[in-house]
C-alpha cells in the first residue's frame, strides 16, 4: 500500500474505538450491563443518554458491552472461515484437474445456499452460544473465502517466478509456501476483514431472529429485537444498537475492501 | 445446449440427494426424536417408544430418509407438532408472499443497478448516490434498515402502514402499499452489490473498439451506453443473481420478521422456537432444494442468451 485511502483511514479510526469500547467496556460503561432497575423505559437524559430499555438497563452500557461478544463471534467466525477455506482454495487453485473440479462443484453448491437459512437451522440445533455461533457462521463463509483464493492462487501460478522455480526443480510444497503463500496473503487478509463485517452482519441477524447470544449477555441483534416493540414511543432503545451492528460491519468492510483495492 | 442442460441437471441431482439427506439426518439426530418433544419431559421412556414406533421412528435413518421422500414427492410433508395442521398446506400459504418479496428486489435491483449505473452521461453524479447507496446497503443490516424505514415513514411521517400485510384479494393498491417498505429493505442490498458487478463489467466493456466506433461516429452518450454498452455488459448480472438467490432468501426470512409477514421466513423463525421438527425439516428443504432449481434456470439463461457458452458447452 503505497499511500493510505480514504477508506482505510476510515475504517483504521473506526477500529480504534471499536476496539477500545470492547477492552475498556468496565470504564466506559456507566452502568451494568444485565443489572435490572426499576427504572424501566427512561427517556434519554444526562443519566442515561440512551435511555433505558424494558428492564431498566442502560441502553449506552449494554452497546457498549456488546462490542466484546459482536466482536469475538465476527473474529472467531472469520478465522475458522479462512483455516477452512484457505487449504481447500490452495488445493483447487494449485492441483487443478479432478481435485479442481471435484472442489469447485462443492464450494459452488454451497456458495448458492441461503448461509442465513443454514446458520439458523444449525444454531437451532446445537442451541445458541458464542462458540457456535462462531464455528456456524465460520463453516458457512468458509466457500467464499475458498474460492476467491483458488482465484488468486490461479493468477499467482502462471506468474514467471512460479515457472522458474518450477525449472530450478522447486517441489510443489516448496511453491505453495515459498511463492504462492506469500503472494496470496493479502486477498486472505483483505478477505479475513471483509469477512469479519459478514460474520458480525449474519450474527446480528440471527440473534434479530432470536437465535443469538442468549441473554441476558448484551447482543445487539437481540436488542433491536427486543427494542422493536416500543419503536413508537423510545426509538432510542431498538434504533441505537442498530446504529452499533452498522458502523461495525462498517470498520471491517472499509478496511477490507481498501486493501483488496489499491494495487 | 439441450446437452448442457442434461450435464446440469445430471449433476445437480446428486447434490439435492446428498444435502436434503444431510439436512434430514441433521434436524433428526440432533433434535431428539419428535416424540420425547411432543410428550415433555415428564414422560415415560415406554409411551415415548410407543409413539416413536407409531410416527416410524424405530426405523433405520436411511429408511426414514426415503419414506420421507417419497411423501414430500407426493405432495405430503407431514403435520405440525404444534398446530397439527398439515405442514403442506403451511407452506403453500406462506410460499407466495416469499416468492413475490424476493421477486420485486431481484428485479427492482437487476434492472436498477443496470439502468442507473448506465447512466454515465451524468457524470459524477450518479457514481456518488450509488456509491453512498451502496454502503448502506452493504454495511447495514436489513432488519435495522426496516425498522428505520418502518420509523421514518410509518411512525414519523406517517405515511405507510407499519407492518402486517394485506392479501391480494384485500384489493391490490391496499397489497402494493405494505410491500413497499419490505421490498426497499430487501432491494438496497442487492442493488448495492449487483452495482459492484455492473459497474465493473461496464468499465471493461466501455474500452472495447466498437465503443470508441460508436463514439467516433456521433452517437450520443445516452445512446452509446443504453444501446452498445448495456446489452454486452449485462451477462454476468444474470450469473451474478443466479449465485445471489441463496442469499436473498436469507434476507427474505429477515425481513419477513421485520415487517411481520406470514412468510417462508416467519413460518422456519416459528418453527425453530417451538421446535416443530416437521416444518422447520420441510421448510428447509423447500427453500434448499428451490434455490437450487433457480440456480439452475439462472444457469439455462445464461446459456440462452450467451452464445459462446452454448457451443463451449
Amino acid at each position: 500500500m503505497k499511500r493510505f485511502s480514504v477508506r482505510l483511514i476510515l475504517g483504521l479510526t473506526l477500529l480504534v474505538l471499536v476496539t477500545a469500547s470492547a477492552l475498556f467496556a468496565p470504564w466506559i460503561a456507566p452502568y451494568s450491563p444485565i443489572q435490572t432497575t426499576t427504572s424501566v423505559l427512561a427517556v434519554p437524559s444526562a443519566e442515561h443518554i440512551l435511555g433505558t430499555d424494558q428492564l431498566g438497563r442502560d441502553v449506552f452500557s449494554r452497546i457498549i458491552w456488546g462490542t466484546r461478544v459482536s466482536l469475538q463471534v465476527g473474529v472467531a467466525a472469520a478465522v475458522v472461515a479462512v483455516l477452512l477455506g484457505a487449504p481447500i482454495g490452495l488445493a483447487a487453485g494449485f492441483f487443478r484437474g479432478r481435485i479442481d473440479f471435484f472442489l469447485v462443484q462443492v464450494i459452488d453448491i454451497f456458495i448458492a445456499l441461503p448461509a442465513l437459512v443454514l446458520a439458523l437451522i444449525i444454531t437451532a440445533m446445537l442451541g445458541p452460544s458464542v462458540t457456535n455461533l462462531s464455528v456456524t457462521l465460520g463453516v458457512v463463509t468458509a466457500p467464499t473465502v475458498a474460492r476467491l483464493i483458488r482465484g488468486q492462487v490461479f493468477v499467482v501460478r502462471e506468474t514467471l517466478y512460479v515457472e522458474a522455480a518450477r525449472a530450478t526443480g522447486a517441489s510443489s510444497s516448496w511453491i505453495i509456501r515459498k511463492h504462492i503463500m506469500p503472494n496470496t496473503m493479502r486477498v486472505v487478509w483483505a478477505q479475513f476483514a471483509i469477512n469479519v463485517s459478514l460474520a458480525i452482519f449474519t450474527s446480528a441477524s440471527l440473534s434479530f431472529l432470536g437465535l443469538g447470544v442468549p441473554p441476558p449477555a448484551p447482543d445487539w441483534g437481540g436488542m433491536v429485537r427486543d427494542g422493536s416493540m416500543f419503536l413508537p414511543i423510545r426509538p432510542a432503545i431498538s434504533l441505537a444498537p442498530g446504529v452499533a451492528v452498522a458502523l461495525t460491519v462498517l470498520t471491517f468492510y472499509l478496511i477490507g475492501s481498501s486493501m483488496n483495492e489499491d494495487d | 445446449m439441450i446437452a448442457l442442460i442434461a450435464s446440469r441437471i445430471a449433476i445437480m441431482i446428486p447434490n439435492v440427494i446428498i444435502l436434503t439427506f444431510l439436512l434430514f439426518a441433521a434436524t433428526t439426530s440432533f433434535l431428539g426424536t419428535p416424540a420425547a418433544i411432543m410428550l415433555g419431559e415428564d414422560a415415560s421412556p415406554e409411551s415415548i417408544a410407543e409413539l416413536n414406533a407409531k410416527l416410524g421412528f424405530d426405523e433405520p435413518l436411511l429408511m426414514r430418509y426415503w419414506a420421507w421422500v417419497t411423501d414430500a414427492l407426493s405432495g405430503d410433508f407431514g403435520r405440525s407438532y404444534s398446530t397439527q395442521q398439515p405442514v403442506a398446506e403451511m407452506i403453500a400459504n406462506a410460499l407466495p408472499l416469499t416468492m413475490e418479496l424476493a421477486l420485486w428486489a431481484i428485479l427492482f435491483a437487476f434492472f436498477g443497478a443496470a439502468l442507473i449505473n448506465s447512466a454515465t452521461f451524468l457524470k459524477g453524479f450518479v457514481d456518488r448516490v450509488v456509491a453512498a447507496v451502496s454502503v448502506v446497503g452493504i454495511t447495514v443490516p436489513n432488519f435495522f434498515l426496516g425498522l428505520l424505514l418502518i420509523y421514518l415513514f410509518s411512525v414519523q411521517l406517517r405515511l405507510l402502514p407499519t407492518t402486517g400485510w394485506s392479501p391480494w384479494e384485500n384489493g391490490a393498491g391496499k397489497h402494493l402499499l405494505h410491500m413497499i417498505l419490505p421490498v426497499v429493505t430487501l432491494t438496497t442490498f442487492y442493488f448495492s452489490s449487483f452495482s459492484l458487478v455492473y459497474k465493473a463489467e461496464y468499465k471493461s466493456v466501455e474500452n472495447n473498439l466498437f465503443i470508441r466506433a460508436a463514439r467516433a461516429k456521433g452517437l450520443s452518450e445516452s445512446r452509446i451506453s443504453y444501446r452498445h454498452i448495456l446489452p454486452n455488459s449485462v451477462l454476468p448480472l444474470v450469473t451474478y443473481a443466479g449465485l445471489s438467490l441463496g442469499q436473498l432468501v436469507g434476507g427474505a426470512v429477515v425481513t419477513e420478521t421485520v415487517f411481520s409477514m406470514p412468510g417462508m421466513g416467519r413460518l422456519l423463525v416459528n418453527a425453530i422456537s417451538a421446535r416443530d421438527f416437521p416444518v422447520m425439516l420441510a421448510v428447509g428443504m423447500v427453500i434448499i432444494v428451490g434455490v437450487m432449481l433457480l440456480n439452475l434456470l439462472a444457469d439455462i439463461t445464461y446459456s440462452l442468451i450467451n452464445p459462446l457458452v452454448r457451443t463451449a458447452g
